[in-house]
């Protein structure tokens, strides 16, 4: 248990810096990969701008919160069998109070400034998110059948013959959806400052911005160990060990869903609650029982 | 350990708890209440119950995530952050809710109480799932229809159009005295498109 | 003595800190003038609930999943009372265009 907690630790800064850098390709701002640090660094040198009457606590808070609920939900991800920070029989009910969490998290960095822009994009990801985590959890439970377990050493056990991918195709792409709003990007960027009417970050600068994105990034990192092992089988593999497996895994992940922040286009709210209520939510319906039918003896 | 850390969290969940009412803003009573749910739901993992604590965490930040979005909705003050103080009959309340606390702990001081705890190799998790699939299965399906009925109850309740016309035909804001005219802006007369009445 | 002070975690200590749980929101669902408030009054009273019954189900009922059940029953419970209640304030607040419990004293409108 402290040895993987001590894994995760030394594994998510190079993570952290390589969603950094996966974020950065294809922008042409150049540097890859001394980019995001300097970039951090010049953050961290700026002052924080105040607004009136902000709610502090909370708006210091936020971006712990933000990166606690990331650390938390990467806790509970086996790194090979046994292996585990937080080995909970009910890890991915844990996973799921972690996203929940996350959506108040965003709601607090935009309501908390006390400034319009942030608050506003706080409604709009709050509207937005709400239906991405519901049927997240659809898909989870998806995955969760075949292992006729809610511990996540047991959906990788239950890995072994063939990967939740192969055996519910709709899961990882639903869950996808998951995973970006939950990183706050592409259609779900409804909290960053490129929204149109600002986002919940449009009032932070210097190291409350730094430590933000810094957040965001172990979020990308947690998302992705969790997709790896929910649905590409974790740290299963021939030939190469269980840890090397799952971190190739991850940054595939972390590479698909960067690249699906891009290709998505942005919608109005309206539409893509639509979107969510009516087309995608009831995708996760179909694959819910289709999964049903298929662990059917 | 258990036992310092049972102190720390039901100290939290009743703090909090307290809080809820004693905040100014309406968004900040809401996530105090969250933070009472999670120290009871992190109370119910000490209590060998993992699945019933941490569920109570995931399904308590979503409620309580809409409930903020809710208070902002109805309030004069959408932010939030500007004090304002709703009470009324205080001291009948206080009483009332001292005397619960008196009740319910002097029945559990002077009743006796059973004393047969979960054996430590149950598994809690695995009995609630045959339990919910299994002989309970009835209470399990009833409870789901009765989520289902909610759902259609307050999809009518709060839908605009109904059998009775427009629900908000001829809505005019209370009167700012007893008997008195009424705040705010009258709604367009003839109805047609809907706009909003922040009219307080 | 132990760094808690002597107190340790039994049904009585749980089944006191429901029962504060309790009073407060008892307290607030009276006392608030907002429907939204005097929800979270009850949501906090079925807080209390909840403990209790994770109390009563973890001290004496020897592991018998009936009483978590229970608690699952309260959950559901507390989703239909704010589906039911936020319909009820959105219906109100059609009508009346208000949101306090004065101002809806008469049914008739």
């Amino acid at each position: 248990m402290i040895a993987a907690t001590l894994y995760l630790l030394l594994a998510l800064p190079p993570l952290v810096w390589a969603a950094a850098v996966f974020d950065r390709i294809g922008t042409g701002r150049g540097a890859l990969l001394a980019g995001p640090l300097r970039n951090g660094a010049a953050l961290l040198l700026r002052p924080v701008a105040p607004t009136e009457a902000p709610d502090r606590l909370n708006r210091l808070l936020a971006p712990g919160w933000y990166l606690a609920l990331a650390l938390v939900g990467l806790s509970v991800v086996p790194l090979a069998p046994g292996l585990v920070a937080s080995d909970l029989s009910t890890g991915l009910v844990l996973w799921g109070a972690c996203e929940a969490l996350t959506v108040v998290v965003v709601f607090l960095h935009g309501w908390s400034p006390n400034a319009p822009f942030p608050l506003l994009g706080a409604y709009r990801y709050v509207a937005i998110a709400l239906p991405a985590m519901l049927l997240s959890m659809f898909v989870l439970i998806g995955a969760a059948l075949p292992a006729q377990s809610l511990s996540v050493g047991a959906v990788v056990e239950a890995q072994r013959e063939v990967w939740n991918l192969v055996r519910q195709p709709l899961g990882l792409p639903l869950f996808m959806a998951l995973g970006l709003a939950l990183t706050l990007r592409g259609p779900f960027d409804y909290a960053g400052g490129a929204e149109l009417a600002g986002g919940t970050s449009a009032e932070e600068s210097g190291p409350a911005l730094a430590a933000w994105r810094l957040a965001r990034a172990a979020m990308l990192v947690a998302f992705s160990a969790m997709a790896a092992t929910a649905f590409l089988g974790g740290y299963l593999g021939p030939v190469l060990p269980g840890p090397l497996w799952l971190l190739l895994k991850t940054l595939a992940v972390m590479a698909a869903t960067v690249a699906a922040g891009r290709f998505f286009a942005r919608m109005p709210p309206a539409r893509m609650l639509t979107l969510l209520w009516v087309v995608l939510l009831p995708l996760s319906f179909a694959n819910l029982a289709l999964v049903g039918i298929e662990v059917l003896p | 350990m258990t036992d310092a850390l049972f102190l720390v969290l039901s100290a939290l969940a009743v703090w909090s708890g307290w809080r809820v009412f004693r905040v100014d803003s309406m968004v900040r009573a809401s996530f105090q209440l969250l933070v009472s749910f999670i120290a009871v739901g992190l109370i119910a993992v000490l209590l060998a119950a993992p699945y019933i604590g941490i569920a109570t965490v995931f399904m308590m930040a979503v409620e309580m995530m809409v409930m903020a979005l809710f208070m902002v909705m109805f309030m004069m003050n959408p932010a939030g952050l500007n004090p304002m103080s709703m009470v009324h009959q205080h001291r009948f309340a206080a009483i009332t809710g001292g005397t619960a606390f008196a009740g319910l702990v002097a029945a559990v001081l002077l009743s006796d109480l059973p004393a047969n705890p979960v054996p430590p190799e149950a598994e809690a998790v695995r009995d609630l799932g045959r339990e919910l699939l299994g002989p309970s299965m009835l209470i399990f399906e009833t409870a789901g229809v009765t989520l289902l009925a909610t759902m259609i109850g307050a999809v009518v309740l709060s839908a605009r159009s109904g059998r009775y016309g427009e629900s908000d035909a001829g809505s005019v804001p209370p009167g700012l005295t007893p008997g008195g005219a009424p705040a705010g802006r009258r709604p367009a007369q003839g109805g047609g498109h809907h706009d909003h009445h922040w009219g307080h | 003595m132990t760094i808690t002070g002597g107190i340790e975690m039994t049904l009585v200590s749980v089944l006191i800190v429901a029962a504060a749980l309790i009073g407060i929101g008892l307290y607030g669902a009276l006392s608030q003038q907002s429907f939204v408030m005097l929800m979270m009054g009850l949501e906090l009273m079925l807080n209390g609930a909840i403990l209790a019954i994770v109390g009563f189900w973890a001290f004496s009922l020897g592991g018998a999943p009936e009483g978590q059940l229970l608690a699952i029953i309260v959950m559901a419970v507390m989703a239909v009372e704010m589906a039911v209640g936020f319909a009820l304030v959105v219906a109100v607040y059609r009508k009346r265009q208000a949101d306090m419990t004065e101002s809806l004293t008469e049914l008739r409108h």
